[in-house]
């Protein structure tokens, strides 16, 4: 079931119903929760539920394995299984077809004469986020950072908890199951801010991502034609604005509906478009994300105790991956390696040219980072690395000859959008939209607020999936 | 924060707002309508499943769906059809997806539109994604898709503001639809299409009908003939050999499990028929096709009924008219014995 959509909003409205009627006690309350949330899922399709439920069993029975076991061969007998499981899920329905066309291309270079056709797997919506949150309480669990689940019921909600579970944002156990061992209700303040972020979200994606910027960026990276360098850049323009829009709406949309039931989850987003440089960005975009990768990839990995080769070798490993997580595809390797270049390189500077962030080389800094991680964009969102090659050749005008595809209001709609968003985050940078809201009269935000609510009703939209359910 | 009075403030403003923005669109003459699209569809793609061998089955591009009234029809067989015309679309794959993915034997009536039928089988083509989308559509749909649906269809119907069509209209008034309006300057050069006004409106049991103002408004009939000599114009040519070898094949498939194909040419009039007429002349198109289709086949143009009737935008019939084409074409078939009125057997 998507956020933006007529079913979301009766099927919330029943859960806050049920939620904070008198029928229930605590444990039924988080029991209608856990159904709600099966039910959620199954609205998108019923039989991958199961994958959820395997997830859930096996990840409870290693944890509780883990919390008892000392013996430390089986303590990472009990890591490995629930590690297999989970990575094997992902490693079959999200990579099946990728690792087969790779297996294929090499057994034909090395000139055995192998086909084989693709499996055509279906990708279980969310598959890479809820598998990432349970395998982070096993290795917790192995580490002893973190306490086994109280009851099956917690943890199966911590698993399968309807505002994050197919987009995230990723929490760790000790971060939301220790929220459901004690009733929560949200206060009447606690929740209407948080209605006022499930608009600020569904404002972000249904408005900003999909009406304004979406159409521009499809028909750059849809076209066969090499294209013109000017349209090249407002499409990856549109692209970068248009993902942020997108992903950083479902996570405001999931603290939202979160808050709304009495549950805090972490921040995802802090206004990453003017970051200064790679380390800052990384702590600003899909923060959950990048936390989870140096805590179980990066730090695992050597992290920086061994040296600066070993590091940088660490920090590459984990940004390749990282983009892999992604997307099966060598395009999301790619993004993942210039990440992991601009990193190294970052560090690099520190270490060799070092100087000073102040107020008036710090939005040109920004600026830099920006255009730097829209070169980035290009890879992730073209279908192939001919079109991303296009795309970039157009961008630094070594394509002279390419046609003129964007009409100029769209080029003008597209800078006026991403421009006001480059500007907003760097303002906001130190700050947070509830510190603003905070210092803001209560009139402007009801206005602002209402203003929200109807761009949403006559954007309307048609339930365009979100783009990182497909990750 | 006071977050309760930021809230009621906000409750207030968005209740004033969305009731003006009601208001002055109807007062623009806009009236609530239901939109034509893939949910639509596939809700009456899924009575394929269901349908005995006394259904009838409706195919084809827009006169299909204009030019066959169901009420009409139901009065004059017994029967209500399953309607799956869908306008500008090749009536191929979904004729396709019948004989491959269901065990459908009964009648199937299908609208040669020939610059749709013949146009083309290449996938990417608009004659064939347009209605390839509606099918893929009824295979993937989700049940939060098929609720979402549901729950739409009584704001569809009773609001204005709920008008973002996805065959994305000129007069739409969607946020996205108002932005399209916006045009500066030809920085593409490519040649525009005309403004396409939305022309018919549409029930839930998918009966499509042309609107009063087509009919009554010379100038608003007049803009939709524009487009049809645009979409003429910038047409690539017709891909006879392999739009027929693809349809004989399912047809051949669909005769041997008894199922029963009416071919029907619906009315065109104007500039819009006469070139029709030069580019698909009907010996070497729709004669052949007939031909080698061996089915029977009714032709607007052979019947006195039928044969002068007149559309008010070139390419579809008025309600009325439809109404009458209907009844009169009802009439005809269940004579030659192909269709039986269910109601006197």
């Amino acid at each position: 079931m998507l956020f933006n959509s007529l079913s979301f909003v009766v099927f919330l409205v029943i859960v806050l119903a049920l939620y904070y009627s008198k029928l229930f006690n605590w444990t039924n309350k988080k029991r209608m929760l856990l159904l709600a949330s099966y039910l959620f899922y199954a609205m998108w399709n019923p039989p991958l539920i199961l994958l959820l439920w395997i997830s859930t069993v096996v990840d409870w029975s290693a944890g509780k394995r883990l919390a008892i076991e000392e013996n430390q061969r089986k303590r990472k007998l009990w890591l490995l299984l629930s590690m297999s499981i989970n990575l094997g899920f992902l490693a079959f329905f999200k990579y099946g077809d990728f690792l087969l066309e790779n297996f294929v291309s090499i057994a034909n270079s090395i000139g055995l004469n192998f086909e084989a056709k693709p499996m055509g797997i279906l990708l279980p919506m969310g598959i890479s986020f809820y598998t990432f949150q349970t395998m982070s309480y096993t290795i917790d669990m192995y580490h002893k950072k973190t306490e086994r689940a109280r009851t099956f019921l917690d943890f199966a909600l911590y698993v399968t908890f309807f505002p994050q579970l197919v987009a995230g944002p990723i929490v760790r156990a000790k971060e939301l199951i220790t929220q459901f061992y004690e009733p929560k209700t949200a206060t009447t303040n606690q929740f209407l801010w948080g209605l006022f972020l499930l608009t600020l979200g569904l404002f972000q994606k249904v408005v900003m991502a999909d009406s304004l910027l979406a159409d521009t960026s499809d028909t750059v990276f849809d076209s066969g034609q090499l294209i013109h360098g000017i349209d090249a850049w407002v499409g990856t323009l549109a692209f970068s604005g248009q993902i942020f829009f997108d992903f950083a709406g479902y996570s405001t949309c999931a603290i939202g509906i979160a808050l709304m039931l009495g549950i805090i989850l972490p921040d995802n987003f802090r206004y990453p478009y003017a970051s200064l440089g790679f380390s800052d960005l990384w702590k600003r975009w899909h923060i959950t994300l990048s936390s989870w990768l140096r805590d179980y990839l990066y730090i695992p990995l050597g992290g920086n105790r061994h040296g600066i080769t070993r590091m940088y070798v660490a920090l590459m490993v984990t940004m390749l991956l990282g983009g892999l997580w992604h997307g099966a595809a060598w395009t999301f390797v790619v993004w993942g390696g210039l990440h992991g270049t601009y990193l190294i390189l970052e560090r690099l500077q520190r270490k060799h040219l070092p100087f000073e962030i102040t107020k008036w080389n710090g939005i040109f800094l920004a600026f830099i980072t920006f255009s730097c991680v829209n070169i980035t964009w290009t890879f992730f969102r073209a279908p192939d690395f001919p079109k991303a090659w296009n795309m970039i050749k157009s961008m630094f005008y070594m394509q002279t000859d390419g046609v003129k595809i964007l009409e100029t209001f769209d080029i003008i709609k597209v800078c006026t959008v991403v421009g006001i968003l480059f500007l907003c985050h760097w303002l906001m940078r130190n700050t947070s939209v509830k510190e603003v809201a905070q210092k803001t009269s209560p009139v402007f935000l009801g206005i602002v607020w209402a203003i929200m609510i109807f761009i949403l009703c006559i954007a309307q939209g048609s339930g365009e999936q979100f783009i990182y359910f497909q990750f | 924060m006071k977050l309760k009075q930021s809230f009621l403030i906000a409750l207030t403003l968005i209740i004033i707002a969305l009731t003006s923005w009601e208001l002055y669109w109807r007062s623009q003459g806009k009236y609530p309508n239901l939109n034509d699209d893939k949910a639509l569809w596939a809700m009456h793609r899924a009575n394929v499943e269901t349908a005995s061998k006394d259904d009838v089955i409706i195919f084809g591009s827009s006169r299909a769906y204009f030019d066959i009234q169901i009420d009409e029809w139901e009065k004059a067989t017994g029967k209500k059809p399953i309607q799956l015309a869908s306008p500008g679309s090749s009536p191929l794959p979904s004729f396709h997806d019948l004989v491959n993915n269901t065990s459908f034997n009964g009648t199937v009536i299908l609208g040669v539109t020939p610059g749709l039928f013949f146009s083309t089988t290449y996938p990417g083509a608009d004659p064939w994604s347009r209605i390839q989308t509606k099918v893929d559509h009824f295979y993937n749909r989700t049940y939060a898709d098929r609720s979402n649906f549901w729950l739409s269809i009584p704001l569809q119907t009773n609001l204005v503001l709920m008008s973002a069509d996805e065959e994305l209209w000129s007069d739409d008034i969607d946020l996205k639809s108002l932005l399209r309006r916006v045009k500066i300057g030809d920085r593409t050069g490519n040649p525009q299409m005309p403004p396409f006004y939305s022309f018919g409106d549409v029930r839930l049991d998918r009966n499509m009908s042309m609107t009063k103002r087509t009919v009554q408004d010379t100038a608003f009939a007049n803009s939709i003939i524009k487009v049809w000599s645009y979409l003429g114009k910038s047409a690539p040519p017709p891909d006879k050999k392999s739009t027929m070898a693809f349809f004989l094949e399912d047809l051949k498939k669909f005769k041997e499990r008894n199922g029963k194909l009416i071919l029907l040419r619906c009315p065109s009039s104007g500039g819009n028929r006469m070139g029709e007429n030069m580019v698909f002349p009907r010996v070497d198109f729709w004669d052949d096709l007939v031909e080698q289709s061996d089915v029977p086949s009714y032709h607007f143009e052979d019947y006195d009924q039928l044969k002068d009737l007149t559309c008010p935008e070139e390419s579809h019939l008025s309600k009325e008219d439809a109404e009458y084409f209907t009844r009169e074409l009802a009439k005809i078939i269940i004579e030659d014995g192909i269709i039986i009125n269910s109601k006197t057997k």
